[in-house]
């Protein structure tokens, strides 16, 4: 069957003053795909991922997220992508099931579903043991957690993640990981923007690389392999990351 | 209401209940104490308003006064939020975004959010409601009336808020922005000054026109039939609703982040430069260098130069008809005209440099408590950053006047000086208090304030005045005595006063922060809830 890809975009531009933050973005990421999007610090990563996410309008360009326009069909499109944001996102004030039940509801679940599924996902991120802890006295780990637990919860079938291993503690890394290998396997899409590219390099089909708002890189991870390189390697050639650094004198 | 409308509104109780055992327990009883005494002052006038309305009067005479009243109504529902530069509660939209929420349903519960900017007008208009209800010869159905002017009022808050908000966003503009508000408060006077007033007397004469939303609706409200009157209050609610929609749709597709990055960051100017480098030739470090931090801090702070630059323009506009008055009373308040803009732009900055000191940069609170640095020192910085902003907005408001050519004499010169640095040494000393029991997180990149105007005539009625009392009884002495000797002596006193205050509350706020640092760094670390408010 001729599936749409889940996301296709083209010429992406956004413009912040006389700064091009993304600069003529255009890629297509295939249904049931785990995609890494890299680029060194202000590449336009996250640019990108809020522009996704309808969080930031893009300049000019077109945004299709599972063959639906954004902005035109937005709410739509929100309801089968499954979201974990950058921590700013997250509410201070509730405690990890609330938060989880809240966004089970924002996607119209039923509230006893929400619930139910909330406590299900907690434990599955083995957070149970701080279901009363409000998320402001979460650890940055945590957080991820909590965030990814709630992404779970209308199991969407596109998940935007801004670095969902930041912070988070390698017993946590592995349960994420595992979690979101099996909703590949379910035929869901996963595009992560990420700094760990050992991550990246174990979990993703395909890699594109990002730098200064344009594309430098979009391969599938098998042909990134084929050479010598490791995925550090092309990284550090293709973003001209490769500087002597003198040492200060006073240092 | 729709599932995911009580989803917002179910978190929002959940957000107050779990913070509610967290909050400061005598910063959260005084808050409930201002609360009470300024809505209960405005339930006695709603009972007042209903005694008024509920006797069986001349129709016209009622029409006019009712008329009359709506009129105020509407003026402060839309003007106090932007005199007070507060937003009230509202939508933390950012968050909300993200999730598969029709529009209209955000856009109901932050027209619902408006109530939060004008809970007086509410209460006021109940008693306006419950008045006619009582009153026998208006029929049980005419109060209704007073919904969809209810609903006029919210839905052009709501509008005039997102305009607001937007126009706040933007760097230059902002202050652009401010200049123009000043502009159409100077309108009026202007009118006067150049000969027009007749022209300003007709307009504010036909305030009772009938096809104005006020008017429309005290003849409804009154149990007139005419049709007429029924489709311009619909009309005009209609209208509203439209205006509020569109700027809502406005403000979702609105980038805040864009429009930030638009101005990038420039070198300050040599005057600049130098302004924010006095502290360094002047103090040695750490004083030096934490008062030049905070003078850089505060100066990038939007909110902050929205609030200064409105000190000295807005607030000299405003208080500008009482300038001219030669009668008693409004007399001896044009004698003082000058001091008192200057009170007025105290009150403006009462958010920024007094009240909440750590809040603005809550990141350089925590840096603060493992810098080897007293905290004394880092609040004695901050007092003496309030200070300096001060007598810079004094002297802003000095030059103003001077550019305007309003009388300005030597003497007032002193004066003005004199009694605002007296009350912002007794603003200081309260405010190093409730900077350190009662720490709140506050965004600087957020012009208007999300409070609600009246907390902020609250502490106008209550903390100010009490501040005051120094500085008043100084004028009674010169009021008693006739001679400006006795004022000053006074005064002198009062600041002689109010520096053992200040000694006092300093080390009382040092030892409270150095006991609960760990809940006031925790305090500022708090993000934000679904409603901002």
């Amino acid at each position: 069957m001729d599936q749409a890809p889940a996301i296709a975009v083209r010429e992406l531009r956004k413009v912040y003053g006389a700064k091009a933050a993304v600069d003529g973005l255009t890629l297509t990421v295939p249904q049931g795909c785990f995609f890494g999007f890299l680029g060194p610090n202000g590449a336009g990563k996250t640019t990108t991922i809020r522009m996704l996410m309808g969080l930031a309008p893009p300049t000019s360009g077109e945004i299709e997220l599972l063959g639906l326009r954004m902005p035109s069909h937005a709410v739509e499109i929100k309801k089968q992508i499954g979201l974990v944001p950058d921590e700013t996102l997250l509410f201070d004030h509730l405690t990890g099931l609330e938060f989880i039940e809240f966004v089970g509801r924002m996607y119209a679940l039923d509230r006893k579903v929400a619930r139910d599924r909330a406590r299900e996902l907690l434990a599955l991120f083995e957070l149970s043991g701080s279901e009363r802890k409000l998320i402001g006295e979460y650890s940055k780990g945590m957080r991820k957690r909590v965030a990814m637990a709630a992404a779970l919860i209308h199991r969407p079938k596109l998940f935007l993640m801004d670095e969902p291993f930041e912070g988070v503690d390698a017993v946590g890394a592995r349960l994420m990981k595992e979690i979101l290998l099996d909703q590949v396997r379910h035929g869901a899409t996963i595009f992560l923007t990420s700094h760990v590219l050992e991550v990246v390099e174990r979990l993703c089909d395909r890699v594109a690389i990002i730098n200064d708002g344009r594309l430098v890189i979009d391969e599938s991870m098998s042909a990134l392999r084929s050479g010598s390189e490791t995925l550090e390697d092309i990284f550090v050639r293709v973003v001209g990351a490769e500087r002597h650094t003198e040492m200060l004198d006073w240092l | 209401m729709n599932g995911q409308a009580r989803a917002i509104v179910w978190a929002q109780v959940r957000t107050m209940l779990n913070y509610f055992p967290k909050s400061n327990k005598s910063g959260l009883v005084f808050g409930i104490a201002v609360g009470a005494l300024w809505y209960g002052l405005w339930s006695v006038f709603a009972f007042a308003a209903m005694t008024v309305l509920s006797e069986p009067g001349d129709p016209k005479a009622m029409t006019l006064i009712l008329s009359g009243g709506l009129l105020l109504v509407f003026l402060y529902w839309q003007v106090i939020p932007v005199l007070m530069a507060t937003a009230g509660a509202s939508l933390e939209i950012r968050k909300l975004r993200v999730y598969p929420i029709p529009h209209a349903q955000l856009f109901l519960i932050e027209v619902m959010l408006r109530i939060t900017s004008s809970v007086e007008m509410l209460i006021l208009l109940i008693g306006v409601g419950a008045g006619l209800a009582l009153n026998p010869r208006i029929p049980f159905w005419a109060p209704l009336a007073l919904v969809p002017f209810i609903v006029f009022n919210l839905c052009f808050a709501a509008g005039t808020r997102e305009i607001l908000t937007r126009i706040f966003a933007r760097k230059r503009i902002r202050e652009a922005a401010v200049f123009l508000l000043v502009l159409c408060g100077a309108l009026p006077q202007l009118l006067i000054m150049s000969g027009e007033h007749s022209r300003l007397e007709t307009f504010v004469r036909s305030y009772n026109a009938p096809w104005t939303p006020w008017s429309a609706t005290a003849l409804v409200a009154q149990g007139g039939t005419a049709l007429v009157n029924v489709f311009v209050l619909l009309g005009w609610t209609t209208l509203a609703y439209l205006f509020g929609r569109w700027q809502f749709e406005r403000s979702l597709s609105f980038d805040a982040d864009a429009e930030r990055a638009t101005t990038t960051a420039r070198n300050p100017g040599a005057l600049a430069s130098a302004l924010m480098r006095w502290p360094s030739a002047l103090f040695a470090d750490p004083m030096g260098a934490l008062v030049e931090k905070e003078i850089r801090s505060l100066s990038r702070a939007p909110r902050f130069r929205l609030v200064f630059v409105m000190g000295f323009t807005f607030g000299l506009v405003i208080w500008l008809p009482i300038a001219g008055r030669g009668e008693a009373g409004i007399g001896m308040m044009s004698q003082n005209y000058l001091t008192l803009v200057c009170v007025y732009a105290l009150l403006l900055l009462g958010d920024v440099c007094f009240w909440n000191t750590f809040g603005f940069d809550r990141r350089a609170a925590q840096f603060y408590f493992v810098a080897p640095v007293r905290f004394g020192t880092v609040l004695l910085a901050k007092n003496v950053t309030a200070l300096f902003f001060v007598l810079l907005e004094i002297t802003a408001i000095i030059a103003v006047c001077a550019l305007l050519r309003m009388p300005v004499t030597g003497l007032k010169l002193l004066e003005a000086y004199s009694v605002t640095l007296v009350i912002s040494l007794y603003l200081v000393s309260v405010g190093n208090l409730t900077s350190t029991r009662n720490p709140r997180p506050v965004n600087p990149e957020k012009s208007m304030r999300s409070g609600g105007a009246g907390q902020m005539q609250a502490l106008l009625v209550l903390v100010y005045p009490v501040a005051g009392i120094p500085v008043f009884l100084a004028y009674a002495a010169r009021y008693a005595f006739e001679s400006e000797l006795a004022f000053f002596l006074v005064l002198a006193i009062a600041s002689a006063i109010g520096a053992v205050v200040y000694w006092v509350s300093m080390e009382s706020a040092v030892a409270a922060a150095e006991r609960k640092r760990e809940e006031i760094v925790d305090r500022l670390s708090q993000g934000d809830g679904l409603i901002q408010g």
